[in-house]
């Protein structure tokens, strides 16, 4: 291959890449562009995504029309519950499989593997029966309850990884001192792990906040319980909602706007987390 | 003390010893098992138990908002088989699987080997700028999707076809336009994870094979055909793998707000047929027996799925 050839496709490829990154980003660029527009523009320049002068007139609507406090507190609270509530079930047991030798200590972790491959619609139905029962239905709790079951394995089976990276010289060093497994587990193995456990809460917290269809069976059928992206939706099919595009696109950008920065601001480690998550999930 | 003044015998020292010693020894085979306690509980509880009771339920005859039970046995089954919507949609499951095989399989690893002709400077931003639309939820992504393909005038995608003689379309109601239009926005939203995966697996290749492929032309080509290709293809088969198992969950979504598996079931496939059956219909028994299908379809694919991880996890070692 001579230089000039290289030249050439060296180019080639940043066209490429160039075009694939603006069909990627055009509608995110559109969602913004709306949310900004005047309400009347919307129809009458399709093409464009921005006009001027911005308003802040869609903004002002959605502020309005839903109780967008409400709905952020039920997000946050339903995010963070799964979040932490996972992270606390499985901490401990990736110590377990990590740390320990038992009987049966394959076996279980390969439970853990197939809960991981059981499709989510599958356990709907009686998770929704079994949360009927218990009275659970548009609660937060409720929401949370399933969650900390559904998609545990995840956690459990990447901070397994981690802590069994972690020298084992060091946590019999912290035995023969007579350190028991409780004290190895929160004094030593957890603070020098703490990185991958905030890595592993990021993705759950942004894969809780974005779950649409299980906060719509659960919290659906009462406002007080909608999460932003329920409410976004129902607002969207909502005879208020309907034709009210730039209303529609603010909410949206509203309810895409955290996960975006917490991403943006720690990509690096979510990037990996993704990553290790897709190959051993 | 009653015992100062008896004489303990050797056995019974032996015995003390050793029940204090199958004492804490009980302790020690328990630990394990109780810091996985609480974890193992809730995973039965609403994974392992649901699962039950849907091969459980998908032998009766269940209205959930009438709540009347009849035990059934098969039928739930044998009326599936001999019902043409249950093949209509195995069948449409495989022709939207086969449209994410080209865009989310083929696609990122096309990107990915362009990314060699990229500084590393660049690779980072294109693997961060297209991940993006992975870390939003996708019920609210769909929704700018839809005003693209509204069906007036002066939707964005029917003002851009009429330069060319067409009039409107409606693209979510159409047939023949429904489930690209659906496939279209799944794909657009994992697209770029599974480039990362792509990614990923490229780097675990030697840079030296690379680079070495690049820089001898002619030769060059058989060193990519022989060397690396062959290192690539297991994490290519992880990436199909993977898009067999979750594709129908990454465009659940995307029907359920776009064209709930309309028209006429042309977006309808295997997963979101549960859901229709089951919160749509009330039908639990006939959605139960229909995840037993997909269960049955699925674990087929999950165990392929570990058997290539091990291979992969040999390669890396």
């Amino acid at each position: 291959m001579s230089a000039s050839n290289i030249q050439r496709t060296i180019n080639g490829a940043r066209i490429v890449f160039w075009i694939v990154t603006l069909i990627v980003l055009l509608p995110l660029i559109y969602q913004i562009g709306i949310s900004f527009k005047n309400p009347q523009q919307i129809f009458t320049t399709p093409i464009l995504p921005f006009t001027l002068p911005p308003s802040l007139e869609n903004y002002a609507a959605v502020i309005r029309q839903m109780d967008i406090p409400l709905y952020l507190f039920n997000s946050l609270v339903f995010s963070f519950g799964v979040t932490f509530g996972q992270l606390a079930l499985a901490i401990p047991a990736a110590f377990s499989f990590a740390y320990f030798n038992f009987r049966f200590k394959n076996q279980l972790l390969g439970l853990v593997i197939v809960s991981l491959a059981v499709p989510f619609v599958v356990t709907y139905i009686p998770n929704y029966l079994l949360l009927a029962q218990w009275r659970m239905i548009n609660t937060l709790h409720g929401m949370i309850l399933p969650m900390l079951g559904i998609s545990l394995g995840f956690g459990i089976f990447l901070l397994r990884q981690h802590f069994l990276s972690f020298p084992r010289e060091v946590l019999e060093a912290a035995q023969i001192d007579g350190a028991n497994s409780w004290d190895i587990l929160w004094r030593v193995l957890l603070p020098a792990n703490l990185s991958p456990v905030v890595a592993v809460g990021l993705y759950v917290l942004i894969n809780s906040w974005n779950q649409f269809i299980w906060p719509l069976l659960v919290g659906g059928g009462n406002p007080k319980s909608y999460t932003l992206t329920v409410a976004v939706q129902l607002f969207y099919t909502s005879p208020e909602g309907g034709d009210y595009w730039g209303a529609i696109m603010a909410a949206s950008v509203l309810t895409s706007l955290p996960t975006v920065v917490i991403f943006l601001l720690m990509r690096k480690r979510i990037l990996t987390t993704f990553v290790e998550g897709a190959v051993k999930g | 003390m009653t015992t100062q003044n008896t004489v303990v015998s050797q056995e019974e020292i032996a015995q003390i010893a050793k029940s204090s010693r199958r004492q804490r020894s009980f302790l020690q085979t328990a630990t394990p098992y109780l810091y996985l306690a609480p974890a193992l509980i809730f995973i039965a509880i609403f994974v392992f138990y649901p699962l039950m009771r849907t091969i459980q339920i998908s032998f009766f005859e269940w209205n959930i908002i009438r709540d009347n039970q009849n035990y059934v046995g098969l039928d739930n089954y044998l009326r599936l088989l001999r019902d043409d919507d249950f093949w209509q949609i195995i069948r449409q499951s495989f022709v939207y699987l086969s449209i994410s095989a080209v865009a989310v399989v083929a696609l990122p690893i096309g990107l990915a080997f362009l990314t060699l002709q990229l500084t590393d400077k660049e690779v980072d931003f294109y693997q961060t700028v297209l991940f993006i639309p992975t870390v939003i939820a996708t019920s609210v992504a769909v929704l700018v999707w839809i005003w693209f393909f509204l069906p007036t005038r002066n939707g964005l995608f029917n003002t851009l076809v009429q330069p060319f003689g067409i009039e409107t379309v409606e693209w979510l109601t159409n047939s023949y336009t429904a489930l690209p239009a659906v496939a279209l926005v799944a794909n657009w939203k994992v697209m770029g994870f599974h480039f990362l995966i792509a990614l990923a697996g490229l780097k675990a290749i030697p840079r030296d094979y690379i680079e070495a492929a690049y820089v001898d032309g002619a030769s060059g080509w058989a060193l990519m055909w022989r060397v690396i290709l062959p290192l690539f293809a297991p994490t290519a088969l992880f990436l199909l793998i993977i898009t067999l198992i979750q594709g129908l969950e990454y465009v659940f979504i995307p029907i359920r707000v776009m064209t709930l598996g309309g028209p006429a079931n042309a977006t309808n496939n295997l997963m979101y047929a549960i859901y229709q059956e089951g919160f749509q219909n009330f039908r639990a028994g006939y959605a139960s027996a229909l995840s037993v299908m997909l269960i049955a379809l699925l674990g087929g694919l999950v165990y392929i799925q570990y058997r290539v991880l091990d291979r992969r996890v040999q390669y890396e070692r």
